[in-house]
């Protein structure tokens, strides 16, 4: 096929998502498709991504389409500049299919945060598809788009990818460049990916993965090479944190984990029992954390330089707080407020100091894990499969509970991936891998092997 | 701890976000729920002068003090609510001090 065919039958899948009614795109057109193929077309041969069709969750900049961010407080503004993993795609031929809708600056477990509306799962429409990078991973599930760029602050691909049967891939911090990711929690913030397969998000990984100078948290290492999936896993130990099997974990959940370690078992890895004793600190120390650092970032709508203004008869601060007032939704309001108020004169030292010092606990578990010997964790991806649409709206700590297996791993900054393990009541279910430090090729390699003896699409009976 | 409609209408003075009167008992009613979720952490007793934990790198680099402009797409202008002679218009200053 020709770039430009591809661009075509891009274009027809992504027609037929929209009229689903997924809602999982805000962005594309047959013309922008067939300029990325025209620009593809002139680039010279070769390119890992060539003639591959990518979509980008909407809180990425790009200079052709409007960047979102699933904000109404950013309605109309495009983007002067492109962010670096744009670049680093398109350099490898890659064609940007559209921007994806997501939780509104990805805040959210459920892509229902979206001023443009909730993306509905691909395989059961009146259910989520997870959260923040919804959008990104209903467009994988719907097979219209083979891989796709989201980005995590608390596990927003891993969760989406787990609830609709892909695989999503975070990687180490410092291992992406987050220039041009519109900012939300800096010290968790990382561009992630999902893909259909392992190799389909490696492919994309290791084209964006590397140095950049205009990310001062990327780290300089050798480029990140694709290791073959070995035949075997002996002499491979993988440790099953018993905190992340609790007794009222969901059976489907449960059943399809065993099943996925039966397979490990089988191919030959050690399995041991491990403790992450403070994991269970973990969403209350990120939901210090993360606010408090999106009430600092989110400090620059104001109304005064780009994106939406209200109209007021006042002065400056009154164009403030109506351009904020009216610009953000619900759960930005109540993240701006829970982070201001954590930082505030009084409270500094009860919530912000005390979840800085579990969150140093938290990563020194996982380190303590993998000083044992353990070369991989594993444990389920969520706590249950995808839940309906409007089931936890009305409480946001249940909300937030969806990410009570994820957000540890961003807290340590590692990297991890969730993988499609099997199906409970046709809703997929996924399991998560956890590796060291930068150890994403290895994670990778063993996992594709994993994948090869899971079924995804059979059911898991508990 | 409690948070009152008060704090919560202060805090979002602090966060120049406009709260209207008719939205503060159940943004009150979240906050707490939250605030309630979160002071969890007392379990783990006093934190002591904790170091932030730091995900990334344990040096940023540093890099040569250049000016090095973006090559932008479009100009200020063309992205900004108002633009006139170089500078981005708002209204008047009022009463900063003011919370």
């Amino acid at each position: 096929m020709s770039a430009a065919e591809v661009a075509r039958a891009t274009c027809a899948r992504l027609a037929v998502a929209d009229s689903r009614g997924l809602n999982a795109t805000l962005a594309w057109s047959d013309a922008a498709l067939l300029a990325e193929a025209a620009r593809v077309d002139a680039l010279p041969p070769g390119g890992a991504l060539r003639e591959v069709p990518i979509a980008l969750k909407d809180n990425i900049v790009t200079t052709e389409q409007p960047t979102t961010c699933g904000s109404r407080i950013l309605e109309g503004y495009v983007s002067p500049f492109n962010a670096t993993v744009v670049e680093r795609l398109r350099a490898a031929g890659a064609l940007i299919a559209c921007k994806a809708n997501l939780d509104e600056f990805a805040m959210g477990s459920s892509t229902e945060h979206s001023a443009y509306g909730r993306v509905r799962h691909p395989l059961a429409l009146d259910r989520v598809p997870g959260g923040s990078s919804g959008g990104s991973a209903a467009l994988v599930a719907a097979d219209v788009v083979p891989a796709a760029i989201g980005s995590e602050t608390g596990g927003s691909v891993r969760q989406p990818a787990s609830f609709c049967g892909v695989v999503g891939v975070k990687p180490s911090y410092g291992r992406v460049s987050r220039y041009g990711l519109v900012a939300f929690g800096s010290s968790l913030d990382c561009v992630s990916v999902l893909g259909k397969t392992v190799a389909e998000a490696e492919r994309v990984l290791a084209v964006i993965a590397g140095l950049d100078p205009r990310d001062a948290t990327t780290v300089d290492l050798p480029p990140l090479v694709p290791e073959p999936a070995p035949l075997s896993l002996a002499g491979v130990t993988i440790g099953l944190p018993r905190e992340y099997f609790p007794a009222d974990l969901h059976p489907g959940v449960r059943a399809a984990c065993d099943l996925a370690v039966a397979r490990l078992r089988d191919l030959g890895a050690r399995i041991v029992e491990v403790s992450l004793p403070h994991s269970k600190y973990a969403v209350p120390t990120y939901y210090i954390i993360a606010p408090a650092e999106a009430a600092a970032n989110l400090a620059r709508y104001d109304g005064a330089r780009y994106g939406a203004r209200a109209t007021v008869d006042g002065d400056v601060r009154a164009l403030y707080r109506a351009t904020r007032g009216q610009g953000f939704g619900p759960e930005v309001r109540r993240r701006i407020l829970v982070g201001t108020y954590v930082l505030s004169a009084g409270y500094y030292d009860a919530y912000y100091g005390r979840a800085q010092a579990a969150r140093s606990r938290i990563a020194d578990d996982f380190r303590r894990a993998f000083a044992s010997g353990v070369d991989l964790l594993f444990t389920p991806t969520t706590p249950t499969p995808a839940f309906k649409a409007g089931e936890k709206t009305g409480d946001p700590v249940a909300m937030y509970l969806a990410d009570i297996f994820v957000c540890p791993v961003n807290l340590a900054g590692l990297p991890a991936l969730s993988l499609p393990l099997a199906r409970s009541e046709g809703l997929p279910v996924g399991g998560q891998l956890i590796a060291r430090h930068f150890e994403e090729a290895r994670m990778l390699a063993l996992a594709a092997t994993l994948e090869r003896h899971l079924d995804p699409a059979a059911e898991a009976r508990p | 701890m409690s948070v009152s409609a008060k704090e919560v209408a202060h805090v979002a003075a602090l966060a120049e976000l406009a709260v209207s009167e008719a939205e503060l008992p159940a943004l009150t009613a979240q906050l707490n729920r939250i605030v309630g979720f979160v002071a969890q952490l007392a379990e783990l007793g006093e934190p002591g002068a904790a170091e932030p934990y730091v995900a990334g790198p344990e040096a940023a680099r540093l890099r040569a003090d250049e000016v090095r402009p973006a090559a932008l797409a479009r100009p200020p202008a063309a992205i900004a609510p108002e633009f006139v002679d170089g500078f981005f218009v708002v209204p008047k200053l009022g009463g900063m001090e003011q919370p």
